[in-house]
């Protein structure tokens, strides 16, 4: 009963005080009510696709938006743990719960590996070196096909659950936690960290922080996170193939980072839950279907011209405004701040203001 | 093979210097990595394609055409699409792709998918020490050369090409000194892709043009500019050679392996980096604020 | 009033449910390239004779044809493809699913299709697995069939088989006893076990091979190689190639005016575009196929004719979706009903005249290769037509031509 009380009272103080977790919170339900609600088989494919991928976009996002690695080869990590999940269900004979770990581990060494090679390099260089590594990796699958089935990949595999509704909850559960975890790390001290070396490496270093550390953290965990993300996808889909490594699915996930705003974790998580889905409704249509990937560019490229900074920033920007005294954000429609009691509201209508960070 | 080897070698690596010298200046002077750069060098082909195909005009009519119209669309798609995202990087570098993105589907969606050929400008070949060289690899290299001249001569001997150097080298300063750092980074976008675009006209007759032939010199391109440094056009010159000749050793030496071309360049441009992270001539960059 | 009014409600009703009556046949496919146009367009050519002669009889009830075009972009995307497959499946309802092409997808909506225990009937991918799946798990995967093309070993065959006949041409009109023979085949898993087998069959066939060479499928420079091949000395080159370094081959042979003939499977070159994306350069060029105005079968040369004025162009084999729809028709009307379960015996049992000969399945629900059953054909490219050859004895055929020495 206690409990009870206190979940009410966290509710009630800490979510539904602010329209953006308000939001979340709507969304998580929704998302766990779907199949009672709407038991589809069709739509709740799609939502494991999404949910899979969710975990792909938020890992990329820790690595580029909060350490400044933008990673054009986040690919490699997901077709890491694809492969591995895949070969060790197949050739072992594993149970896939078990192999799931194991390519989230593979991908977590292959993630400290890219980090170390590419410790010394800065910016551009780092983003366009990072490319070649899932490419490398392609060449040397092509070369043993008989490990790891060449151009066809390894088919064959195991479910993890035999329901569609559930896979669905194995996907949206563990998207929900890892994209938890993975929001609760960028959140934490570990996270302040982490956006002092993407601003500035020297005075991070210079203030006595060992950043080579945190890079290399950063880029195993992010990379564990798409490992993970990729076995779930092998399992989900049965087949484990060289698509997994494509410099297309690369550009995707930059493209859902960056669309749905760096830095947040759960940005590039909506990208996902919007883009995904609206991509396969474009392409489930007889007429234009072919015409799926070209409507997606121009919608990316329609919205990245009035929201610079992604969409999540933009929407966030609407719905709530930070308190210029204690920083802290509060609900559009309030007149002073819901912790500190400044003024949010200019006292001379129709002024605007300059200094405040938004 | 020796010399199968030079003449390949220089030839694919005249064309990769087309492309990463142009990459390059962007970079340089517009800090951009327009991920769309190749994506231009496709459209020239298909705009060469369908001039020289469908309306009959000679080679070099169309030629000049596909190039000029290429060109004038790229200014075009910076003014309308990058330059109100400049301050973004993030928004700017996947504006890129999504441009390439649909340019690659526009082709798709009027050109098919399937595979097209551009009939050569000039017919046969010439044997030079044991090799048949094609004269259309020769106007390739003929006119990558001329095309390299131009540049430098541009960039070092005329005052727009001072101007440039000048925003390449601190933009802000230049913008200081008075020079109209937005108009000279257009000028040096129309410069570039004007050097993708003649790649593609010259280029595309060799090759097969598809909607997706932007991709694979995409990205040796990129290893050939990391390779070379970022923003140093002496970088990437010599960067093309050395990648030319690697995938050309590659092929030639090693038969069976002949796909592990693209693998085998992109691990050169790893080892590079990992002993010097800029790049071979590349400089550092101050950072920026 | 009211009753003419209640009778012409319930007739309308008994219309309607009466029009619902259709058999659902989703046809999957990347339909915005050409493997995908040729899946539909051989469908449609099906579905427009089956309905036209009224449908097809279900157990003494008559029942129109609707196809569910399903473009699964398996090309660009995996995901996509059993995306697609999932939707016709669960929201369109079909009934029986005919297409693929690109091999990893289908494997991928393979286990789709046998989740939910649906014929789906293969008209593109050629790899084994497909086939070894129906062995090794037979209740589940006992739904999926392959019509065409044959599987990639049965390939190998014809390949041979044909080889032989060029070989022996060399000999006749060169007096080469010996051929020369330069391996080109791309770097792909398909390939790995011609390429073994040529390794040990062609000496046996009185063919020497000089070189195996292996660019990537994607390859728009086969310089190096060509290169080496001709300084080798090679008479023939048996190429193995399914993507654009076909073009490459067919366009860079020309250049150079090689004197070797190039033979083998060379995807790009099976197409109508072939000739203009070699820029007419792509002469003497030959490859296995599947359709020419030739008598396979009484079937055939109807088929191509009516194909070409309906589309203006030549089929590739994914209009074998065509074949697909007629056996589909005959073991319904056979076994009278649309159950799968119970057409799944039937078709393992059939034997039936496609275009391009007698099919029969074997227990691998894969064709049965074979002179007499289907074996498909080899087409060269003689100035611009491509020109059947191969197997001599079927009507229609036209002699070989090499390049002048």
């Amino acid at each position: 009963m206690y409990l009870l009380r206190r979940g009410w009272a966290e509710l009630r103080n800490e979510v539904f005080v602010l329209p953006s977790r308000t939001l979340v919170l709507a969304w998580v339900i929704a998302l766990l009510a779907l199949p009672v609600v709407y038991g589809d088989p069709y739509v709740m494919r799609i939502l494991t696709m999404t949910c899979i991928f969710a975990i792909f976009a938020a890992s990329w996002d820790l690595l580029a938006g909060y350490t400044g690695q933008v990673n054009f080869g986040h690919a490699l990590f997901f077709g890491a743990g694809t492969y591995t999940s895949a070969l060790m269900s197949l050739k072992l004979g594993l149970s896939p719960w078990a192999t799931i770990w194991a390519g989230a581990a593979v991908a977590f060494f292959f993630g400290f590996v890219v980090g170390y090679l590419c410790l010394r390099l800065r910016g551009s260089y780092l983003s366009l070196a990072t490319l070649a590594f899932p490419l490398i990796a392609l060449g040397i699958l092509f070369a043993f096909p008989d490990f790891s089935g060449g151009e066809l990949g390894i088919s064959g595999l195991r479910r993890l659950a035999v329901t569609p509704t559930a896979n669905y909850y194995v996907a949206a559960i563990s998207m929900l936690v890892a994209v938890f975890a993975l929001w609760l790390l960028a959140d934490s001290k570990v996270g302040i960290v982490l956006h002092a070396i993407r601003d500035d490496e020297v005075a991070a270093r210079a203030s006595g922080i060992n950043t080579p550390r945190y890079k290399l953290m950063v880029f195993a965990i992010a990379a564990a996170a798409a490992g993970f993300a990729g076995a779930l996808f092998a399992h989900y889909l049965r087949v484990a193939g060289p698509s997994t490594l494509e410099v297309a699915l690369s550009f995707q996930v930059v493209i859902w980072g960056i669309f749905g705003g760096v830095a947040t974790v759960y940005g590039p998580v909506a990208a996902v839950f919007i883009l995904y889905p609206l991509t396969e409704w474009l392409g489930s249509f007889r007429a234009f279907g072919e015409l799926r990937l070209l409507i997606f560019a121009v919608v990316v490229l329609l919205v990245l011209l009035f929201m610079p900074r992604g969409l999540t920033p933009w929407v966030r920007d609407k719905i709530e405004t930070q308190c210029p005294r204690c920083k802290q954000r509060n609900g559009v429609w309030r007149k002073i701040c819901r912790l500190c009691g400044a003024a949010l509201q200019p006292e001379v209508p129709g002024a605007q203001r300059l200094v405040g960070h938004q | 093979m020796l010399q199968d080897i030079l003449v390949t070698g220089l030839v694919n690596g005249g064309v990769y210097a087309l492309l990463a010298i142009g990459f390059s200046l962007i970079f340089g002077v517009a800090r951009i990595v327009n991920i769309a750069h190749t994506a231009f060098y496709m459209l020239a082909a298909y705009c060469f394609y369908a001039l020289l195909v469908k309306t009959g005009l000679g080679f070099l009519l169309s030629g000049v055409i596909a190039v000029g119209a290429v060109t004038l669309l790229s200014v075009l798609c910076y003014r309308l699409v990058i330059e109100p995202v400049r301050e973004h990087e993030a928004a700017v570098l996947i504006a890129t792709i999504a441009l390439a993105l649909i340019f690659q589907e526009l082709m798709l969606f009027s050109f098919g998918g399937h595979y097209l050929g551009i009939p050569s400008t000039l017919e046969g070949g010439v044997r030079f020490l044991g090799v048949s060289i094609p004269y259309q690899r020769m106007l390739i290299l003929v006119v990558a050369a001329a095309m390299l001249t131009g540049v430098w001569f541009l960039l070092y001997r005329t005052r727009l090409g001072l101007a440039i150097r000048a925003t390449a080298n601190d933009l802000e300063v230049a913008n200081l000194m008075g020079m109209n750092v937005n108009r000279v980074a257009m000028i040096a976008v129309a410069i570039s892709v004007a050097l993708a675009a003649v790649a593609g006209v010259v280029v595309a007759p060799v090759f097969v043009v598809d909607p997706f032939m932007w991709l694979a010199p995409l990205v040796t391109m990129l290893a050939i500019v990391v390779l070379g440094g970022l923003g140093s056009l002496k970088g990437s010159l010599i960067g093309a050679l050395i990648i030319g000749y690697v995938e050309a050793i590659t092929v030639f030496a090693v038969p069976a392996g002949a796909y592990l071309k693209g693998a085998v360049a992109l691990g050169i441009m790893v080892v590079v980096l990992l002993a010097r992270p800029e790049g071979l001539f590349g400089v550092a960059f101050e950072e920026e604020r | 009033m009211l009753r003419s009014f209640v009778v012409g409600l319930a007739a309308f009703a008994i219309a309607l449910g009466a029009q619902a009556q259709t058999i659902k046949i989703a046809i999957l496919g990347p339909m915005a390239f050409v493997q995908g146009e040729n899946h539909w367009a051989g469908a449609e050519m099906a579905r427009d004779e089956i309905n036209k002669a009224g449908g097809l009889n279900v157990g003494g009830k008559r029942m129109p044809i609707e196809l569910i075009r399903a473009d699964t972009n398996e090309i660009q995307s995996v995901p996509d493809a059993t995306n697609a497959i999932e939707r016709v499946i669960t929201r369109d309802k079909a009934d029986f699913l005919i297409g693929g092409f690109r091999s990893e997808a289908v494997l991928a909506m393979q286990e789709v299709a046998m989740d939910y225990k649906k014929i789906f009937l293969g008209a593109g991918a050629a790899h084994s697995k497909l086939g070894l799946n129906v062995e090794s798990n037979y209740e589940r995967y006992k739904y999926w069939f392959r019509p065409t093309p044959p599987k990639d070993v049965d390939l190998v065959r014809a390949n041979f088989a044909a080889l032989g006949s060029v070989a022996e041409q060399l000999r006749r009109q060169l007096g080469k006893q010996t051929p020369k023979v330069a391996i080109l085949a791309e770097k792909a898993i398909w390939v790995e076990g011609i390429v073994a087998a040529s390794q040990k069959n062609l000496p046996a066939m009185k063919m020497e091979v000089v070189g195996v060479w292996q660019p990537s499928a994607v390859a728009t420079d086969v310089t190096a190689e060509l290169s080496a091949i001709e300084r080798a000395g090679a008479d023939i080159v048996f190429t193995l190639l399914s993507g654009p370094v076909g073009i490459s081959v067919g366009r860079q042979m020309g250049e150079r005016k090689m004197k070797a003939i190039a033979f083998g499977i060379n995807v790009e070159a099976q197409k109508d575009e072939f000739w203009q994306a070699t820029a007419g350069k792509g002469n003497y060029v030959s490859t296995l196929d599947t359709f020419a105005e030739v008598e396979l079968s009484p079937k055939t040369i109807p088929f191509v004719r009516a194909f070409k004025a309906r589309y203006q162009k030549s089929p590739t084999y994914n209009a074998g979706t065509y074949d697909a729809i007629m056996l589909l028709k005959t073991v319904i009307e056979q076994a009278g009903t649309t159950n799968a379960d119970r057409l799944v015996p039937v078709l393992e049992k059939i034997s039936f005249t496609t275009l391009t000969g007698v099919l029969e399945f074997d227990k691998r629900h894969d064709l049965v290769w074979g002179p007499g059953k289907i074996t498909g054909i080899a087409v060269q490219w003689q100035d611009g037509k491509k020109v059947p050859f191969w197997p001599p004895q079927v009507k229609g055929m036209q002699p070989f031509k090499l390049p002048e020495h």
